[in-house]
């Protein structure tokens, strides 16, 4: 699997394309912004559609924005720079979305990006922020009062990512994506470089925790069963991955699930078996257990949902 | 005109192949005399061609014959099951017997159902991608002139700052060979159906049912030129619209001038050939997605690609949408593209709708308006 349509929705907002040369629109808060260029159009289109987005007179009012292709973004980076310049401007935007491409324009692990810890600092008061593609990521250990959610799309999210997402404040963090793909295309973390985020002490608002599309599917399973931060969590997403019976088995006999109000599982090699084991001990105790898209191991391998 | 009497008919196919097989129920169902079938190996082999007098003359796909396809590229052995092999040479023979079929058509003054002219053109990618340029309507820029080898390849992209293009064999049909490129600093990736088999020091490619992906920018270069002294077309990428986490593009069936079958083909790779795993996808969600005003106006250029070859009763059109489906361009124009089985417009599959279009008046009508635009 690959990621083939753009978000409709973002942030609980309709995505509108901006049109530079549009009329102003009646409820500029009402739509998620998407600024995108296209293969022909190039940077140049993307630079003007930004600066004319953040130059215009509701700049103010923008409280969502997606960022599509930027211009030849597998080998340039995503323009940090340029959206730390309009913090001014952008002085509403609470949810912003860096890389909204669907493989067509670009492979999610081909997607350039540069340190977004600039960003974080320039926006204190962002609450949203999504990240698709790592190649070239930078994060600082940072503290963000605002941030509720955060999530970084991947099809190998570095380790020292992961370590320092463990290592950022975040009091008001509710939701965190982790998408740690595979090594094949530098998802090189181990659950040692999780133990930040497992230990959750830097993340107390916690209700939503993915840590999705890993290889390492079954070790992050073995990690959960004694991770101090599962206790506080509504929804445990282990999805996209390649979770077999062996971690399987793990959730199973770690600490107590039955808390949870989803468990999700789904694109797993589970066998059937163990599927409805999980399905019956958690499902008693009232968790929505989610263990569609049962795959089968190809020659002996086994595929998380999107890599390239 | 309507109840007109159908004409005689002529079909020059593989008689045991489902292309005329269907052909000839359309035709037995619409009260046609029964057409007479001329077997593409006696045309391709040299024997006398045999052409019903005063019928109207179809020429089908040669091709899942190996024989056919052998004697087509004049070759000593045939290729083997899915073996790449000689497209140049296929074309030239393939060429030979157009006329072979135009000549005996005289003849027998019989009339045509699309020109020799228009079928090569409709096999030969960049002349086809020319005449569509050329007109104005939505294609990609390609490279041009030859591409002669990967290494001219390299230096081709970088001259004009592509990094993601589709290569196809200038003569190849369904994705046979077809890869798509993308390029990267340090870093290269083809997916293509192309399986690359090399023995015994020797290169050979298959045509295989599985898309994959080749990384190593040698097997890469190894493909491309291996492909490339039969000619390849090199088109920019156009990103494509996803719909239900799959890429999707239409076929659109022209006869004599009306978009009549379309049909979603959806995919979770960029080839959106059915036999490589693409599915038909549903057409509403494709209408709804690009709105009315847009599918409306890519239905007008597949009829405005359709008259770029006004001796043809009808062309199947490859169309694209772009990602965020403001946009649309045409990928493919196939002579061959009225294979889709089971599909109905106003009750009639596309065989029904071309005997239907040429008993009616309708293709003499359409091709004769045409001719007299052109």
């Amino acid at each position: 699997m690959t990621i083939d349509e753009h978000l409709t929705q973002f942030a609980g907002l309709p995505v509108a394309a901006f049109d530079p040369q549009g009329d102003a629109p009646a409820d500029p808060s009402g739509f998620a912004w998407r600024v995108s260029t296209d293969y022909d159009g190039g940077k140049e289109e993307f630079r003007a559609r930004l600066s004319g987005l953040v130059d215009s007179d509701w700049a103010g009012s923008v409280r969502a924005l997606v960022l599509g292709e930027w211009g030849e973004s597998y080998e340039r980076a995503a323009p940090i720079g340029r959206l730390v310049k309009a913090a001014d401007r952008l002085t509403g935007l609470r949810a912003l979305f860096i890389g909204e491409m669907i493989s067509e324009e670009c492979e999610v692990s081909w997607i350039h990006h540069r340190d977004i810890t600039p960003l974080l600092q320039a926006y204190p008061r962002l609450e949203i922020l999504r990240v698709r593609g790592s190649d070239g990521l930078e994060l600082a250990p940072t503290r963000h009062e605002a941030l509720q959610e955060l999530a970084f799309e991947s099809g190998g999210l570095p380790d020292h990512i992961v370590r320092s997402v463990g290592e950022c404040d975040l009091p008001a963090l509710r939701h965190l994506e982790l998408w740690l793909g595979t090594d094949e295309y530098g998802g090189d973390a181990d659950s040692d470089d999780l133990a930040g985020v497992l230990g959750g002490a830097r993340l107390p608002a916690l209700r939503y925790l993915g840590l999705r599309d890993a290889e390492i599917a079954d070790e992050v399973a073995a990690a959960l069963a004694s991770a101090p931060v599962v206790a506080r969590l509504e929804t445990l997403d282990l999805s996209l991955g390649v979770l077999s019976d062996l971690g399987g088995a793990a959730l199973l006999s770690g600490q107590p699930l039955t808390h949870l109000r989803k468990l999700d599982l789904h694109h797993h090699y589970l066998s059937d078996d163990m599927a409805r084991r999980i399905v019956d001990e958690l499902g008693a105790a009232g968790v929505e257990v989610d263990v569609s898209d049962g795959q089968d191991e190809d020659d002996g391998d086994r595929y998380i949902a999107v890599s390239e | 005109m309507p109840g007109e009497r159908p004409p005689p008919l002529t079909v020059v196919g593989n008689p045991d192949n489902r292309r005329v097989r269907l052909f000839l129920a359309a035709a037995t169902a619409q009260r046609c005399p029964p057409p007479r079938v001329v077997p593409w190996l006696d045309v391709a082999a040299g024997r006398p061609v045999e052409v019903a007098p005063g019928s109207l003359v179809r020429i089908d796909s040669p091709g899942e014959d190996a024989e056919v396809e052998r004697a087509l590229r004049k070759a000593d052995r045939p290729a083997e099951p899915g073996e790449i092999v000689g497209f140049s040479a296929w074309y030239d023979g393939f060429a030979a017997a157009l006329l072979r079929v135009a000549e005996a058509a005289r003849f027998a003054g019989a009339d045509l159902l699309a020109d020799p002219a228009d079928l090569l053109v409709l096999f030969d990618k960049r002349t086809c991608h020319a005449r569509l340029a050329n007109a104005g309507l939505a294609v990609r820029l390609a490279l041009p002139g030859a591409v002669v080898s990967y290494e001219a390849l390299r230096v081709a992209l970088r001259q004009y700052g592509w990094a993601r293009v589709f290569v196809k064999p200038a003569h190849g049909s369904s994705a046979s060979g077809v890869m798509a490129l993308q390029f990267a600093p340090g870093r290269v990736v083809a997916t293509t159906s192309v399986e690359l088999v090399r023995a015994g020091g020797r290169v050979r490619l298959y045509n295989s049912l599985r898309v994959r992906r080749y990384r190593d920018e040698r097997d890469v270069a190894t493909i491309v030129d291996a492909l490339a002294p039969d000619g390849l077309h090199v088109e920019r990428w156009f990103p494509k619209a996803g719909l239900a986490g799959r890429v999707v593009d239409l076929r659109v069936l022209v006869v004599a001038g009306r978009p009549t079958h379309v049909v979603v083909r959806a995919s979770r790779t960029p080839m959106t050939n059915l036999h490589l795993g693409g599915q038909r996808g549903a057409l509403d969600a494709v209408r709804a997605a690009a709105g009315e005003g847009h599918y409306a106006e890519a239905l007008r250029t597949c009829v405005r690609v359709a008259a770029q070859f006004p001796s043809c009763l009808h062309v199947g059109v490859d169309l694209m949408f772009s990602a965020d489906w403001r946009r649309h361009a045409v990928a493919e124009v196939n002579a061959f593209g009225d294979l889709l089985p089971g599909l109905l417009a106003d009750g009639r599959d596309p065989y029904a709708e071309q005997i239907h279009a040429v008993a009616t008046g309708r293709f003499a009508a359409w091709r004769a308006a045409e001719a007299v635009a052109a």
